[in-house]
């Protein structure tokens, strides 16, 4: 009997830890068959239409306003910024492969030098340090707009973030990974309570969108917001609605998360930036 | 008589002076220990945006020598503190429990 009782503990013991240390390509399989199953009506990559893919009315709405989108002048800033030289004379162009065009799809990317996952905005920063300029706010404004437009250059192109490998690279991907489903705040929830557990229920009179799909489309226009949000500042929003004190934009916990969260949305199309409600 | 009342007065007045001291005291300490909970929740990764007001209001109430209310805040600050540590020691294995099946 006791013989049973230890393999059958030792059986559950294996279970659980291949659970938590599954590897970023199972979990990814794991992450998005979720969602399949959730809603089997739903091809794959229209999850990269966000709470849309779920709500045909809201859907049809959606794309009625994508007619004239809210973000279109903010959209035309960030090409102007983004093609304005630096008072050295080099531009955003110099700092990035292929000039910073249909490159989205790539980040959020880890550097193995440096020990640390690389967002776009990060590198968007790293490039006005390079040239003598001041780094630009990390949440809204001119880095939004000029993320916003690099975006619109890798419309279509597939989210291709590299699994996650090296020591270095699994303990970024496992501590974004930890976040996403730990919870905090006074509420007491974790990302995934809403966007996993309760996906396409409604928290109040919002319908609570999949997390498969979400850094397609950033940055995003909120409507609420009045212009573009980084995926960052999102982040911001969903801890202060659960009552946990957000993190300051680019902290290493937030990249982490977007490194995971990208990484779980790989094989979607980038079809930002995008208006949200 | 007269005495008697004039005794019972300061000694009413010292009464009322000790008591004020030990309050302003009470207030302090509380305030101090709920900012040590609060830096400990930070360090824990799972501070709660509920808790820095409570703390700065113990604190604005303390400045205007309203010690019982300072008391309060602070009380209520340290509560939450407690809740977020243990919230975060909880998540530290639990975390798990979220995961899709």
């Amino acid at each position: 009997m006791k013989n049973v009782l230890n393999s059958l503990l030792t059986v559950l013991l294996l279970v659980s830890v291949t659970v938590v240390y599954a590897t970023p390509g199972q979990d990814k399989e794991t992450f998005q068959r979720f969602y399949s199953e959730h809603f089997p009506d739903i091809a794959i990559e229209d999850f990269a239409d966000g709470v849309y893919a779920l709500d045909q009315d809201a859907r049809d709405q959606w794309q009625a306003m994508n007619d004239f989108p809210p973000y279109e002048d903010d959209l035309g800033e960030g090409q102007e910024l983004f093609n304005t030289a630096f008072a050295n004379g080099k531009n955003y162009a110099s700092c990035f492969k292929n000039k910073g065009e249909n490159i989205r799809q790539y980040y959020p990317k880890f550097d193995s030098k440096r020990k640390m996952v690389i967002t776009l905005e990060l590198a968007i920063n790293e490039c006005r340090i390079k040239n003598g300029e001041e780094p630009l706010p990390y949440l809204k404004g001119e880095i939004a707009k000029i993320s916003a437009y690099m975006a619109s250059t890798s419309e279509d192109s597939i989210i291709e973030i590299v699994t996650p490998a090296s020591k270095d690279e699994l303990a970024a991907y496992q501590a974004g990974k930890q976040y996403f489903y730990s919870k905090r705040g006074q509420l007491n929830f974790s990302c995934a309570n809403c966007h996993v557990q309760n996906v396409g229920r409604k928290a109040r009179s919002e319908t609570l969108s999949p997390a498969l799909g979400h850094p397609t489309h950033f940055p995003v226009y909120r409507l609420k917001w009045a212009n573009f949000g980084t995926l960052h500042r999102r982040f911001v929003s969903c801890n202060k609605q659960v009552r946990a004190q957000p993190l300051t934009g680019q902290s290493e916990a937030y990249r982490n998360l977007e490194y995971f969260l990208t990484y779980m949305s790989n094989g979607l199309p980038i079809n930002g930036p995008a208006s949200r409600k | 008589m007269k005495m008697q009342s004039l005794l019972l007065s300061i000694l009413l007045s010292i009464f009322c002076l000790t008591a004020n001291a030990q309050t302003k005291d009470e207030a302090k300490r509380a305030i101090d220990h709920a900012q040590i909970l609060w830096d400990q929740t930070i360090i824990a990764g799972h501070e709660w945006n509920t808790i820095k007001p409570l703390v700065a209001q113990a604190k604005q109430a303390l400045k205007s020598n309203d010690f019982t209310k300072a008391l309060a805040l602070a009380t209520q600050a340290s509560v939450q503190s407690k809740h977020a540590l243990v919230q975060a020691e909880h998540e530290k294995t639990n975390w798990v429990k979220n995961l899709p099946k």
